[in-house]
């Protein structure tokens, strides 16, 4: 696992050791997991690997099996979401149908005995810092879904939380909408400074979003991380595969190398023999499918072990070699681009 | 309705004429000028609402039925949604089982659910007839309380009350600010369905009635056994008055859709 260089002072939260289990389904492992202070941290993943369930204990919607988390230096383990002071945002929004956007954005501040005047002030700067303040008046069900998201987050804000927690946010926007509001729920961190967990399977919002990136399969985190140090070198497998390194080569030792795609090159030149840590094989051409801007090349190659598999280059169409199904070719990559994984297990 | 299937539009017209077609009878009827329950009738006049209104058993009988649909209605309610919010909202082992045992009522026989009151309540516990009739409305409502209620329940986003707790609300809190609000249109029609229910209830009625407690479907029951005027008729009319007063407020209020919506979960 990389040190991770983003995290200085107290953690905001800290699960120590923290079990859930559904049944006999385990949901999250023995993880262990500092949330930094003022950053935004996400929880990536594929569906079923435990990140919702994580924020779900971490919001106090759910008790660990076992295991402790603490929320501010206070063990939080089994305080109910009402007496935590954390704001939450939730995948389906969950505003109040029969509440105004204000009153929505109230609720929490009345709960707390804010009183009117400042409510009111501490009402308008949530909305307006989601640029909703000439909404404040409607019904959630007069706003489309971006909007109704905005709520959401004003909602959540406007308590002060310690954390804001954020349930795939993104997921229910149309994919345009969904790049605007990355970006805005970036500047509204950076505004508040608070300390954010986000949960996403797009791996391209988190590596977009995140100060630091965590990364689960089945319960347990693969590895976490700024996004650079873990896309530039994933740990496992897993991690590897799901950030979009396609192609796995054993190396004849017990372990295998994988390789971006975009940095793997097919060359019609013959395989280099003295490689000196970079990759060079030999290969056949299976499949050449042109995409405009660049070309993706299937190649069958042949690994030092022996063995034979599948590898997949998309290189740049302009100055792309000719190339058609049964040619003759060679793959190659430098050193700097092979990173270097534990078999598989 | 400008449905492009023949057959359903014409099934459905057929369906509206047998419901709706006996009722213009009755309703012409009520304002025969004659003695006797004949159609055509023989003139036009009043007078039977008159009479109605000024038949003593009839007028008495309404109250009685008006109080223990209102009452049982509540009851049920109050009993209802405690149960559907278990089901739905707690974590019981064997949920469905459950939901099905508080549906139970709907299939046990209302004649032997009644004698059963009978027997139990007013003959081994000496209760009173009208708390009897309470116990046995409210048993028959409860179904419809937990079924409605509970369908608007499975309607609803958890995460809204999720939400309310998330932003500092007890669960006590949480329930009379949001859940109960959202629950509305749901208790609106449970009640009104077991208003209802209570009120066209013939056979539990009819084995728990006695001489001072008597509701208005047994009592012109028995008027219909002994006499042929058009009173029942107009009586019949007034009934249908208040019930679509009552529908129309509804429809004002809180909307057919959201009413029956609930329903068809």
């Amino acid at each position: 696992m990389s040190a991770s260089t983003t995290q200085t002072g107290t953690p905001a939260a800290q699960f120590r050791a923290v079990t859930q289990k559904f049944g006999d389904f385990t949901a999250v492992d023995a993880i262990d997991l500092d949330i930094p202070d003022g950053k935004l941290t996400t929880l990536l993943g594929p569906s079923g690997c435990g990140k919702t369930t994580s924020l779900r204990m971490l919001a106090g919607y759910l008790t660990p099996t076992s295991g402790t988390i603490t929320i501010r230096g206070r063990d939080s383990t089994r305080i109910p979401p009402e007496k935590r002071n954390l704001g939450m945002v939730f995948q389906s929004y969950a505003l109040f149908p029969h509440m105004s956007v204000a009153d929505n954005v109230a609720y929490g501040l009345k709960l707390r005995k804010v009183e009117s005047a400042e409510r009111t002030r501490r009402v308008t700067e949530a909305l307006e810092m989601v640029g909703l303040g000439h909404l404040a008046g409607s019904r959630p069900k007069q706003l489309s879904g971006g909007q109704q998201q905005r709520v959401a987050v004003a909602r959540a804000i406007a308590i002060r939380p310690d954390l804001l927690l954020l349930d795939e946010p993104l997921s229910n926007l149309d994919a345009r909408l969904r790049l605007q509001m990355r970006s805005e729920i970036r500047r509204i961190q950076s505004e508040t400074g608070l300390s954010v967990v986000l949960v996403t399977h797009d791996q391209d919002e988190a590596l977009e979003m995140s100060d630091q990136m965590v990364l689960m399969k089945d319960g347990r985190i693969q590895q976490q991380g700024a996004p650079h140090e873990v896309f530039a070198a994933p740990a496992n497998h897993f991690v590897a595969e799901f950030l979009g390194y396609e192609n796995f080569i054993p190396d004849g030792h017990g372990a295998e190398l994988t390789v971006r795609p975009e940095h793997l090159v097919v060359t019609t030149e013959a395989p280099q023999t003295d490689t000196t840590g970079a990759l060079s094989l030999a290969a056949t051409v299976l499949d050449v499918a042109y995409r405009g801007v660049d070309v993706l090349i299937t190649v069958e190659a042949a690994t030092p072990g022996g063995e034979t598999v599948r590898l997949l280059s998309d290189t740049r169409a302009a100055g792309a070699p000719d190339l058609r199904a049964g040619d003759r070719v060679s793959v190659q990559a430098p050193e700097a681009h092979l990173v270097r994984l534990p078999l598989k297990s | 309705m400008r449905s492009r299937r023949p057959v359903v539009a014409s099934l459905a017209v057929l369906g509206y004429v047998v419901m709706i077609v006996p009722l213009v009878f009755i309703v012409i009827t009520a304002f025969t000028s004659g003695s006797t329950l004949r159609f055509p009738p023989e003139g036009w006049s009043l007078r039977w609402f008159s009479e109605a209104l000024a038949y003593k058993p009839f007028m008495t009988s309404l109250v009685s039925s008006l109080q223990l649909a209102v009452l049982s209605a509540v009851f049920a309610l109050l009993l209802g949604v405690p149960v559907a919010l278990a089901i739905h909202r707690g974590r019981l082992p064997g949920r469905s089982l459950l939901e099905g045992l508080f549906l139970s009522p709907l299939i046990v026989p209302e004649l032997v659910v009644g004698l059963a009151l009978y027997q139990q309540f007013m003959i081994g516990l000496d209760l009173d007839n009208l708390s009897t009739l309470l116990i046995g409305h409210t048993v028959l409502m409860f179904p419809y309380a937990v079924r409605v209620t509970g369908a608007s329940l499975a309607l609803m986003d958890p995460a809204v009350e999720d939400a309310a707790r998330g932003l500092g609300a007890s669960p006590l809190r949480t329930f009379f600010t949001v859940t109960l609000p959202l629950l509305r249109p749901g208790l609106f029609s449970a009640g009104l369905l077991s208003f209802i229910t209570s009120f066209n209830n013939v056979p539990l009625s009819l084995l728990l009635q006695s001489r001072d407690f008597r509701t208005l479907p047994v009592t012109m029951l028995d008027y219909v056994q002994q006499n042929y005027t058009p009173i029942v008729a107009s009586t019949s009319v007034l009934i249908l008055a208040g019930t679509v007063v009552i529908a129309i407020i509804a429809e004002r209020t809180v909307g057919f859709a959201k009413i029956f919506g609930g329903i068809n979960a």
